[in-house]
Order: C-alpha cells, then sequence, then structure tokens
C-alpha cells in the first residue's frame, strides 16, 4: 500500500501501544528500587536500593512490613505447574492424536475439550468447591486446584497440538513401518522429532497458565496459598514496593522460561534443516 | 457418551481387521481427556446450577429444592446493580479493546511487508500474556494512583495543577487496566485475518482510484470481521468472568458478578454464589451465541 502518510502514523500508533502494554511494568520495575522500609510505592524516588529485594528473602531487619508469604507458595506453584505441565501434555496429545482419524461425534468432544479454556475459572473453581463439599472431599491444591489446572491448560496443549498434526504427513510413519522398522524406533526417530516443536509449545502454555494461573485456584485450593494467592492476597490491604520487588522477578522467571523456549525451538529447527540438507546430499 | 458412538459406526466391509481395530484406538485415545473434561468440568457447573436451587442457612446448604435464592437475586438491588455494572463494563471494554487494538492490527498484519518485523511486533504484542496477569493488575496502582506516573508527568507537563484523583480505584482504572490487559485477544485474530487478505485485492482497487478510506470499508473491514468476531469472543468471556481487576483497582467502588460470588463464597453463602454463576453462565452464553451470529465463522475461517 502507497498510503506512506497512514503508514507512518499507524507506525507511531503502534510504537504508543507497545509503550501502553509494557509502561506500566516499567514503571512497576523502577518502584521496587525504593528505599527501605520507609520508601511507599510512588513516586519520587527517594534513594535507590535493593532494600525490597532483600526484604523479599527475609534479609533484613524486622520492620511493621510483615515479608510475603513466598517461600512454601513458590515450591507449591511450582510442583502444582510441573504436575499440570506433564498431565496436560500427555492428554493433548493422545486426544490430538485420536483427531487424526475423522469419527463421529469429533465436533462434540471438540467444543467439549475447548469449553475448559473458555469457562471463566470463576465458575468452574465455585463448581468444582461445591462437588467437593457434597462429597465431603478436602480442598487442596495438588487435589482439587490441579484438576481444575489441567482442564484450563489441556485445551491449549490439545489445540497446539491439533494444528502440528494437521501439517503432518502420515505416508512418513507408514513408510517407515513398511520397511520394517519397529513402531518404538519408528516414533523416535520420525514422528517424535516432527511433534516436538508442538509438544514444547504446549509444555510452555501449560506450565505458565499454570503458574500464574488464581481464579480457579482461589475456590478450590483450600487453606495453603499458592504464588497467585499470596499475591491476590495483597489487593485488600496496602500495596507496599516488596510486591513490586516480587513482580520483576516472576516476571524475569516467565522471560526466562520463554528464552529456553525460544532456543529449544531454534536448536530444533536447525537440526531438522540439517537432516533436510543431509538427506539431498 | 459421544465416544460410545463412535465404537458403533465401524466400517466392517473393507479391510476388516484394521477397521475393528481403529474406532478401538480412537476411543481409548480421547477416553483420558474426555473423560477428565466431563469430570472436572461439566459436573462442577452441573453442580452449581444443582445448588443455586438449595437452601441457604446461615452457614450451611442444604438440599432441599427452593426458588429463594433466585428470588433473593433478583429482588436486591445489590445482586441486580452488580449484573448491570457486569454488563457496562463489559461493553465499554469491548469497545475500548476493538478502538485500541485494532490500527495496531492494522499495521501489523497489512502494513508491514516484512514478515520477520511482523511476527516480532506480533511476539512482542503476546509476550505479556506469558507474565504473571495479577503483577500486569497491579502494575496500574503506581501509574495510575494520586502520586503515580502519570499524575506525576501531567504536573510536570503544566497540563493539570492537582493531581486528578479519579484516575485510581474508580470505573476509569477499571476500565484501562482491562483494555490493557485484553486488548492483545484483539489483535491476535484481528492481525491474522488480515495478514490473508491477497495484497492484489487491494492493489488493484488502488489502481482503480478507490480512496484509503473506501478500500478500508468496502474491503479490509469486511474482511477481517471474521478475526473481529473471535477477538471479541475471548474478550467477553474474559471480561464478564473477571473480578481481579476490580478487586485491585477500583477500591470495591466496582463489583460485578464475579466479585459478588468472591464476597458470597467468603461468607459461606454458598447457594446465593452459585445462583450468581448461573447468571453469570446464561449472560455469557447469550453473549457469544450473539457474536457467532454475526459472522458465520465456519464459513469464513
Amino acid at each position: 500500500m502507497n498510503a506512506s502518510g497512514i503508514k507512518v502514523s499507524l507506525g507511531l500508533y503502534t510504537a504508543l501501544f507497545i509503550i501502553f502494554l509494557y509502561g506500566p511494568l516499567a514503571v512497576l520495575a523502577i518502584l521496587s528500587f525504593q528505599t527501605g522500609p520507609e520508601g511507599g510505592p510512588q513516586f519520587p524516588i527517594i534513594e535507590w536500593s535493593t532494600y525490597w529485594y532483600k526484604h523479599l528473602f527475609g534479609l533484613t531487619p524486622p520492620s511493621r512490613i510483615a515479608p510475603l508469604p513466598i517461600e512454601q507458595a513458590l515450591v507449591r506453584s511450582l510442583g502444582l505447574a510441573v504436575m499440570t505441565m506433564i498431565v496436560s501434555t500427555v492428554l493433548g496429545v493422545t486426544a490430538a492424536q485420536a483427531f487424526r482419524k475423522k469419527f463421529r461425534g469429533s465436533g462434540v468432544v471438540f467444543y467439549l475439550i475447548v469449553l475448559g479454556m473458555m469457562v471463566p475459572g470463576v465458575l468452574v473453581g465455585l463448581g468444582m468447591a461445591l462437588v467437593a463439599n457434597a462429597l465431603g472431599i478436602d480442598r487442596h491444591w495438588w487435589g482439587t486446584a490441579f484438576v481444575l489446572h489441567v482442564v484450563y491448560t489441556f485445551p491449549f496443549a490439545f489445540l497446539v497440538m491439533l494444528a502440528i498434526f494437521n501439517r503432518f504427513d502420515p505416508s512418513v510413519e507408514e513408510a517407515s513401518w513398511s520397511l520394517g522398522v519397529t513402531p518404538a524406533r519408528t516414533f523416535r526417530k520420525i514422528t517424535f522429532p516432527l511433534i516436538f516443536p508442538g509438544v514444547l509449545s504446549a509444555m510452555l502454555f501449560a506450565f505458565t497458565l499454570s503458574y500464574d494461573e488464581f481464579s480457579r485456584t482461589l475456590f478450590a485450593s483450600g487453606r495453603d496459598l499458592t504464588l497467585p494467592l499470596a499475591i491476590y492476597g495483597t489487593f485488600s490491604v496496602e500495596v507496599h514496593p516488596n510486591v513490586f520487588a516480587f513482580g520483576v522477578l516472576t516476571t524475569l522467571f516467565s522471560f526466562a522460561l520463554l528464552g529456553t523456549y525460544a532456543v529449544l525451538m531454534a536448536l530444533s529447527v536447525r537440526r531438522a534443516k540439517r537432516m533436510a540438507i543431509q538427506e539431498e546430499a | 457418551m459421544t465416544m460410545a458412538a463412535t465404537s458403533h459406526d465401524t466400517p466392517v466391509e473393507t479391510a476388516e481387521h484394521h477397521a475393528r481395530k481403529q474406532p478401538d484406538r480412537t476411543f481409548w485415545l480421547l477416553a483420558p481427556g474426555a473423560l477428565w473434561m466431563l469430570l472436572f468440568l461439566v459436573a462442577p457447573i452441573l453442580m452449581m446450577v444443582y445448588v443455586s436451587f438449595w437452601t441457604q442457612t446461615t452457614f450451611k446448604i442444604e438440599p432441599t429444592l427452593t426458588l429463594k435464592s433466585w428470588v433473593t437475586f433478583f429482588s436486591s438491588d445489590t445482586y441486580l446493580g452488580a449484573l448491570w455494572t457486569t454488563v457496562r463494563i463489559w461493553l465499554i471494554v469491548l469497545v475500548c479493546t476493538l478502538l485500541v487494538g485494532y490500527p495496531a492490527a492494522l499495521f501489523v498484519g497489512l502494513f508491514v511487508k516484512n514478515k520477520t518485523l511482523s511476527t516480532a511486533l506480533l511476539v512482542l504484542c503476546v509476550i505479556p500474556f506469558w507474565t504473571s496477569f495479577l503483577i500486569r493488575v497491579l502494575a496500574w496502582r503506581p501509574m495510575l494512583g494520586k502520586e503515580g506516573a502519570i499524575n506525576m508527568i501531567l504536573m510536570k507537563l503544566g497540563v493539570v495543577t492537582q493531581p486528578i484523583e479519579v484516575l485510581l480505584f474508580s470505573e476509569l482504572s477499571v476500565i484501562i487496566g482491562m483494555t490493557q490487559i485484553y486488548c492483545v485477544f484483539m489483535v491476535g485474530p484481528i492481525a491474522f485475518m488480515l495478514g490473508r487478505i491477497d495484497p492484489s485485492v487491494i492493489e488493484a482497487a488502488q489502481d482503480l482510484g478507490a480512496s484509503f478510506w473506501r478500500i478500508f470499508r468496502t474491503i479490509i473491514l469486511p474482511l477481517s470481521m471474521p478475526g473481529v468476531v473471535v477477538g471479541a469472543i475471548f474478550v467477553s468471556v474474559m471480561v464478564l468472568g473477571e473480578f481481579a481487576t476490580s478487586a485491585a483497582l477500583s477500591g470495591r467502588k466496582v463489583n460485578l458478578l464475579g466479585n459478588i460470588i468472591v464476597t458470597q463464597v467468603g461468607s459461606l453463602k454458598w447457594a446465593f454464589a452459585a445462583v450468581a454463576g448461573v447468571v453469570l453462565t446464561i449472560l455469557m452464553g447469550a453473549v457469544v451465541a450473539a457474536l457467532l451470529r454475526v459472522v458465520d465463522l465456519r464459513k469464513e475461517l
């Protein structure tokens, strides 16, 4: 399109849009370096310091500001995310594998699965709490909350794998079988390398979504807090910069996960390219 | 239920051995996932509907069926007010995400010809989705507060002499926060649809002398409509089920149906919470159904 005036103004707008997306996080990051314990969660920065980061790890002398209850919560959140990741990815791969063949009722099953990512957490959480109450089951993060996390992340894994299998030529597998290669070896040498990027994406989705999930966890996890619940707890009280420092650390953790994912993806793409070149030679 | 149906339609005539095995395989591959969804998604929602008709006593619910909770909900100004607030906030945020997101999607999807750059921009938009939702909500507090970044900048620039207090702990702050968090879900689908427009169609229109606005109205906008509808469904479902943004940014001034559910559960009023939940479910179903009527997605995608 040669309407360059429009293009320039839209480009400027997009730059502003990106600032709109990242600006608040940047401000939060700056304020996390406020001096403590007397510095509040606002400008101006009285003095730059890492007080609130030390406060987070309990390295500061006791003050009137209670430390965030994150130690146990971090262990729980990571455990929950790993459990959810494994189960969601396995369920996602198997369900998508079934969808490679046409079968009657596939539409209903498809919507049943996708419903899991659409229904708001507050509704499933409430429903699960009611079921647990009626059956007399105690609610725990590793029980009632965990199954809801899978309900939420399994559809993402399923959709990712569905997209991968759609581009996947089954004749490659069949060729391998007909040449007498064992199914196990076929899976290892042919199927798995082809679906690996999808499995990786499904795992990333499941882990990060579960790690940050809280509306399902709120009603379903009982007394023990996960990390997002610990943050949610600070909403109703005065916010101190220690929450900001925690926000910076957890955001960096998310970025590190994304970075690892990007590196692994790049490696897998490069490997695929090298294999293709070898075949040609 | 549906899986049971699949095992019946075996095409026995051809390749008997193979055909016998295939539906079984499909069944066993689907059974774990489908069962998980039936037990932990469908059953809880049905339970919620059922409990909304239970009898609520001070701290307990009893399985004696009654319409009392429903009558209380629809005769209470608080609950009806929450329903109205939910609808209002949803409509405003939906329009805001569309207005804020569309131009960005237009640039990324249509104007950026370099494939790498357009992917990079899209990734940049989507990255926040992988970071903590609660932290992103909380990040608006130091932005909008009385001594926040926006007030500070406006006062430095001399635009205002007094800090604007209405920015935080008001309906406005909830709308700003939600717009920022959810507009990504608008940008993605719209940019995707725009990226699929054949450039030669637009070139042809230009060669025939159509102005940009004419091209936008007659080609770009209609072809991007499926993206708008998909984005609107995402945003609607998420905004209607919200309670955290209003809890963090409104200072309890904005009560959505989600907030009602949280408070009712907090005071063990399970039956009332269930009624609010069912109302929310019906509202959401109606909204999604209405949006799907605007554009036939199956035909368009």
